[in-house]
């Protein structure tokens, strides 16, 4: 006999407000239906009401933890219907900003993954790293969330002395190097708590279009630093990480390595900076009538800005945003069919969802 | 030649692409939705979303398809004009990827356009909200009225 038990809107094993409907058999899940909306704030009819100031904070706001990223977007976007090109320098506070937040990202995701492992101890070890992860974006910022760093034809800050950052980078890699990657990587309790588990196939990844570390854990080598790099990524060595099995390990593993691969950007970005201004230094911008559509990969995947301008106008006409857990959450429904029910915390938290992007 | 080049020909398109805000852009002129979304799965394109926006007056509802095709954004406009008191429709493409489902349901409650040949479950509405929360004329109901309460008020 089958039976449904609904987990959520609110529920101690999510992350965010959703809510899943699990039909089990049993202890066995044989189907999912997921639901939406809780935190539905209509963010993109309200950019239409904001000028080209005022929507940056905004659009800030989407996202708690990719705040960067949304704004980086959205600039790049309005950069394309200004004419305006940041200098090479922003472009490189672009990259040191955007993997800083991909670290802290990551290692969020990690502590969570940890307590919902029963690994708790691990919890507060990532916990306690991702808080140094926000003291350096505190000091190269001068906040610990909301950055408030990218602007229209660049940053508003620079990195005065990418040494001092550096050495901050340093210290948290050893850290890393020491106690997050290795237990990800080789601990025999990551292996048995999450190999072979919430297995989503290449073949259904490609049908629901998934994006970032949950592609990449399903053999799709997708990763837009790469297939259409942005800011300075064209000029910086990395590797993109991909796994094929696609269980909730390969995504653990994928998101170890690229921990590491972002401390490879972070060394190179902060050492190879050029000097010069960090940004246009425009104060007010003439938009061209039009669409500027900009994609940027972050932590969770692809983010796309699709933002249409009138001549002459200070607001927007059209801010559209697709985020990764827009794509990625329809999947978990694959990913849940045929785990048991103990497991469905963990794999719907393996693909690192935000409500709040999600619902804007 | 590049896939790029080809897939007007492939698609039975006269017409050619266009680069504008950092998309490659191909009006589908007499092609059919359906038809598009088939070549490009074929193509091993990757779907990655529908922007949606308001034309001014009455013009109609735009439907901007993308697409990335080895790490080129491709888009293909269409345009949704419905009789008045209907909504627009477009067929949907769920059942050639199901990428498209949280996508396809989003804008039709934002926009109220109606995919055709789909069941439709709430999104990010609840059941009983109305439909086009997007759309200026249900949107600005929402923009407060000269004589609504102040900031003192709300303080209350």
């Amino acid at each position: 006999m089958s039976y449904k038990i609904p987990m959520g809107p609110y529920h101690p094993a999510l992350e965010e407000p959703y809510k899943l409907d699990l039909i089990c058999e049993g202890e066995t899940v044989t189907d999912a239906r997921l639901h939406i909306g809780f935190n539905f704030r209509g963010i993109e009819h309200l950019a239409e009401t904001r000028n080209y100031i005022q929507v940056i904070a905004l659009m800030e706001r989407v996202c708690g933890i990719c705040s960067n990223i949304h704004t980086l977007t959205l600039c790049q976007a309005m950069e394309g219907l200004t004419g305006q090109t940041p200098p090479p320098r922003a472009q490189y506070i672009r990259v040191i900003m955007a993997e800083l937040e991909r670290l802290h990202s990551h290692v969020l995701w990690a502590g969570i993954a940890s307590k919902l492992m029963g690994f708790k101890t691990m919890f507060m070890t990532c916990f306690e790293i991702r808080e140094k992860i926000m003291d350096v974006l505190a000091a190269i910022s001068g906040n610990r969330v909301n950055y408030s760093m990218n602007r229209i034809g660049g940053v508003n800050r620079d990195i005065s002395d990418p040494a001092v950052i550096l050495a901050m980078v340093q210290q948290l890699e050893g850290e890393m190097m020491k106690t997050v990657i290795p237990i990800f990587t080789t601990s025999s309790t990551a292996r048995s708590r999450c190999a072979g588990i919430g297995v989503l196939t290449a073949e259904k990844a490609i049908s629901c279009g998934v994006v970032g570390p949950t592609a990449r854990a399903s053999g799709l080598g997708q990763d837009l630093r790469r297939a259409a790099p942005y800011a300075a990524y064209a000029e910086l060595d990395f590797e993109v990480p991909v796994e094929k099995a696609g269980d909730v390990r390969a995504r653990l593993f994928v998101r170890a390595l690229e921990i590491i691969e972002s401390c490879k950007i972070l060394h190179q970005a902060l050492t190879k900076m050029p000097p010069g201004e960090i940004n246009t230094g425009e104060e007010k911008f003439k938009f061209v009538t039009g669409t500027a559509t900009s994609r940027v990969e972050a932590p969770r995947g692809e983010v796309i800005y699709s933002v249409s301008w009138k001549e002459g106008s200070r607001n927007p006409n059209r801010v559209h945003v697709r985020t990764p857990t827009f794509a990625n959450m329809p999947a978990v429904r694959w990913m849940v069919m045929g785990a048991r029910l103990a497991d469905t915390p963990l794999i719907q938290a393996s693909i690192d969802p935000c409500y709040s992007c999600t619902d804007r | 030649m590049t896939l790029l080049d080809t897939l007007p020909q492939k698609l039975g398109s006269t017409e050619q692409w266009t680069e504008s805000g950092g998309v490659h852009w191909l009006n589908p002129g007499p092609l059919s939705l359906h038809d598009l979304c088939m070549e490009m799965i074929a193509a091993r394109a990757r779907f990655i979303t529908i922007t949606a926006y308001q034309l001014p007056k009455d013009e109609g509802i735009g439907l901007e398809y993308h697409w990335d095709l080895a790490g080129q954004l491709l888009g293909f406009p269409f345009l949704l004009k419905a009789n008045p008191g209907e909504n627009p429709k477009i067929e949907s493409i769920y059942n050639l990827t199901e990428a498209v489902d949280w996508v396809e349901r989003e804008i039709h409650e934002e926009y109220a356009v109606d995919f055709t040949g789909r069941d439709y479950e709430p999104l990010l509405l609840r059941e009983g909200d109305k439909l086009g929360v997007n759309l200026r004329e249900i949107a600005n109901i929402c923009k407060p009225e000269p004589d609504a309460p102040g900031k003192e008020e709300v303080k209350k």
